[in-house]
């Protein structure tokens, strides 16, 4: 039978102990998080490296590299952070405070051209109070900064980077983490794999000996190697088929609403017809989001108009209403526009799948705008292109699924404030909005910041800046017999709790 | 001869050339520049004409070509803008998968292709005949890719047969390595067997018809003898074809890794796309160029060697 067994796996995996195996959908470009663009590959920066606090599946905020989460000054602008004395890097050397400050005077230097450094761009100073403690300035409020930790950022030994260079962060960062996993290899276009880190500083983690990430494109080969039991966990489940697989004999899945997953449509407002508001929300209107949700995503999709995932503590439901589904609002608006007799609209979506295939749902949206005589014309570009034209401001519309950290400012602060990465996306900028969004940076007390979110929803429902369609859901499927495997509301796959 | 072999080969690299011009036009044409892709969306302007200039994009079009071409003379086919390495030694990484599958269906294709024309032809309408004109209309109708996925499906999922996907080299041992490439293979050969088998089948049957087929049948020879003789005689058209097949093959290989999971150039093909690394996406295609004008070249010459009136007319 030996020879019988999954090739590609025995090649794979040359120990005989505990590997849990791993399947992403896409090939990688970094490992090195500061510079992470894909959700599903942060996977590996994770595995590696770790944080001062940990932004968890469930959308807690646990300490991680710190012993307890911050304390934090009345003005709201020094976080102050005591360091577990028992982490040592995977080279052998303890971690120190000094290493927390070398990682974020790296990341903050513009010089090292840092992808992840301008949502870190407020911490004005870091400073080492003693060998474990150290103190992070923040040149105005700023209280999300902390879960935007897991995703863009990890720490890494004093004088590293100058060290080794920023290719071995990027393909071979061997000894560098504090992270579960001690990187192993990457075959390209293969697989990535890791080894147990023997001194983790969590006693009894991880429960496996080695994790092998492979890369599988194809919908059907991924759910084939699940089924043949090659891989432990798949991400990224074909929706039409995720309810069936995961009644299998031997499969288990799961999905869970991410509070950071949007499918947005990115509306230029400093070009025609979206310069005017009364067409941008003649088109919020005309959209039918739960017929796509349910005949598109298979309900993998929350279906919502409002910038907030209706799961989420800061939803606020009226704003959704007031650019709800409604044929005959949708038509008023467009009466009382500048474009009453509807428009031609060239919209830009991707080629190739990622988190979500979009490309189904443009064409049931097409379908949907034609009813109020708004013509759809379609046009394909691969992801590279597409992300630079919305940056650049070059498109006219664009559909794309966006994906933040899952706390409520990200996505409205990248796409609808100015000075921001995707904040040509739109174009829109509103002093009222500005406001609100400074006082939320400077709250704390959240029924105080729900009321302040609300209004921001409110002032984006009334002006619809940009389209939202909903929030994804994040999904896996399994093996059975993984155990502890939990998905993640931030769509990444968390495996170092995992046990086979 | 000689001076019509070397005819052929001049009149190959004038293709070549050709292709390479076309090729060079394409990528330049398309949306998304090189820079922008590579040095992300906020590269300042400043950046991206450094980029240029460092990789000669700054370049007039034909200025670039007549470089690119004086480097591939010298077999230096460049960097990849993204990964830095040499473009030979990406192409050297993956070419050896893809040449394994490709291979080994062109083998299955022209020992089922040829052996299932040639029974066939023996018989005109008879069962084995009625049956593989079936057979063959299956194997032109059915795609590579969804044949790809019913494999996996049956002999992958349900009998645990094979590995779903994946590639396991030589190296590891000839049996892992047959399983690995056998349902990719077949599921690429299934449309080049039924071709060939159709074209041998036509091309056996009409030389069986022949007078000089009777007269040999007059003079005695046995059956297989003469269906021997025959056979050679009845060859050439499917040399041409087979050679035609194998060229093909190596673009249908591209949608067959990707089914199959498998780390040939496909993958490095669609990524130099994405992101528009120039030099590693001509190369690649350049090298797919090559082996078709060659694959025709190769079939040329061996029909000269199957057929004395070629050599004749040379």
């Amino acid at each position: 039978m030996g020879s019988l067994l999954p090739a590609s796996l025995l090649h794979a995996q040359p120990n005989n102990g505990k590997t849990l195996t791993i399947v992403l959908p896409s090939n990688p470009i970094t490992i090195d998080p500061i510079n992470q663009l894909n959700h599903d590959a942060m996977v590996l920066g994770q595995t590696v490296f770790e944080n001062l606090v940990e932004y968890d599946v469930d959308g807690v905020l646990k300490p991680q590299l710190a012993k307890a989460l911050p304390t934090v000054s009345a003005d709201q602008k020094t976080y102050t952070f005591e360091l577990r004395d028992d982490v040592t890097f995977h080279n052998g050397k303890k971690m120190t405070a000094e290493d927390v400050k070398y990682s974020f005077d790296y990341l903050l230097d513009p010089a090292n051209k840092a992808l992840r450094r301008p949502i870190f761009a407020k911490i004005a100073k870091v400073s080492v109070l003693d060998p474990l403690k150290v103190q992070i300035e923040l040149a105005e409020p700023y209280g999300q900064w902390v879960y935007f930790l897991t995703k863009y950022m990890g720490i890494f030994p004093a004088g590293s980077r100058k060290e080794h260079g920023d290719e071995y962060f990027k393909q071979r960062p061997a000894g560098i983490g504090t992270g579960f996993g001690v990187f192993e290899e990457w075959k390209p276009n293969d697989y990535i794999s890791f080894r147990k880190n023997p001194n983790y500083w969590r006693k009894g983690l991880p429960a496996w000996d080695r994790l092998v990430v492979k890369m599988i494109p194809e919908d059907a080969t991924r759910v084939a190697y699940l089924l043949t039991g090659q891989v432990d966990i798949i991400s990224a489940p074909p929706p039409r088929e995720f309810n069936r697989l995961k009644t299998m004999p031997n499969v288990a899945g799961a999905s869970r609403p991410t509070l950071g997953g949007s499918l947005l449509m990115f509306t230029n407002n400093l070009k025609a017809p979206f310069d005017d508001v009364n067409f941008r929300k003649a088109l919020a209107c005309a959209t039918d989001r739960k017929t796509i949700a349910d005949k598109v995503y298979y309900g993998l999709l929350d279906p919502t108009g409002g910038l907030a995932p209706p799961r989420g503590w800061w939803y606020n439901p009226e704003a959704d209403k007031e650019i709800a589904f409604d044929l005959e609002r949708a038509k008023q608006f467009l009466a009382k526009s500048k474009y009453p007799n509807g428009a031609e609209i060239d919209i830009s979506i991707q080629a190739e799948p990622y988190l979500l295939d979009t490309k189904d749902a443009a064409i049931f949206l097409q379908a949907q705008l034609a009813k109020i005589g708004i013509k759809l014309n379609l046009k394909v570009y691969e992801f590279s292109v597409l992300i630079q034209q919305i940056a650049r401001g070059e498109h006219q519309m664009a559909m794309q699924v966006y994906m933040s950290p899952g706390e409520p400012t990200y996505t409205i602060a990248n796409t609808v404030m100015p000075g921001q990465f995707l904040s040509k996306s739109t174009g829109y900028d509103n002093a009222e909005l500005n406001a609100l969004m400074s006082a939320a940076f400077a709250e704390s007390d959240q029924a105080k910041l729900k009321d302040i979110y609300g209004k921001m929803q409110m002032i984006l429902a009334r002006d619809a800046p940009i389209g939202v369609l909903g929030f994804v859901h994040a999904s896996n499927l399994w093996r059975q017999g993984v155990q502890n495997f939990k998905v993640n509301q931030a769509l990444t796959m968390s495996v170092g709790e995992v046990k086979l | 001869m000689l001076r019509l072999v070397a005819g052929r080969i001049v009149s190959s690299i004038g293709t070549l050339l050709f292709v390479g011009l076309a090729l060079f036009a394409l990528t330049r044409s398309g949306p998304g520049s090189p820079a922008r892709i590579v040095l992300g969306a906020d590269a300042t302007a400043e950046q991206i004409v450094q980029f240029e200039q460092a990789h000669g994009l700054d370049r007039p079009f034909l200025a670039q070509y007549v470089a690119w071409l004086g480097d591939v003379a010298h077999g230096d086919f460049g960097k990849s803008f993204v990964t830095g390495r040499d473009v030979a030694n990406e192409i050297a990484d993956a070419l050896p998968v893809t040449l394994a599958i490709v291979l080994f269906a062109f083998l299955i294709a022209l020992v089922f292709g040829i052996g299932i024309g040639v029974l066939a032809a023996l018989k005109p309408g008879g069962a084995f005949d009625r049956v593989s004109r079936f057979a063959s209309v299956l194997g032109l109708s059915i795609p590579a890719f969804w044949l790809g996925i019913v494999l996996i499906r049956f002999l992958a999922v349900d009998l645990r047969l094979l590995p779903p996907g994946g590639y396991v080299p030589l190296s590891a041992g000839l049996s892992l390595h047959l399983q690995s490439i056998l349902m990719p293979s077949l599921s690429l050969a299934v449309y080049y067997i039924a071709v060939l088998a159709r074209m041998t089948q036509a091309s056996l049957q009409e030389t069986l018809r022949g007078d000089y087929v009777r007269t040999a049948r007059a003079m005695g020879l046995s059956s297989g003898q003469v269906v021997f003789y025959a056979l050679v005689n009845a060859l050439p058209p499917v040399v041409n074809l087979a050679a035609l097949s194998f060229g093909y093959m190596f673009g249908w290989a591209l949608i067959i890794e990707q089914v199959f999971n498998i780390p040939g150039l496909s993958r490095a093909l669609l990524n130099a796309i994405s992101q528009r690394d120039f030099l590693l996406l001509q190369g690649i295609v350049f090298l797919f160029t090559a082996i078709f004008v060659f694959a025709n070249l190769g079939a040329d010459l061996i029909n000269r060697v199957l057929d004395p009136r070629q050599r004749a007319t040379a």
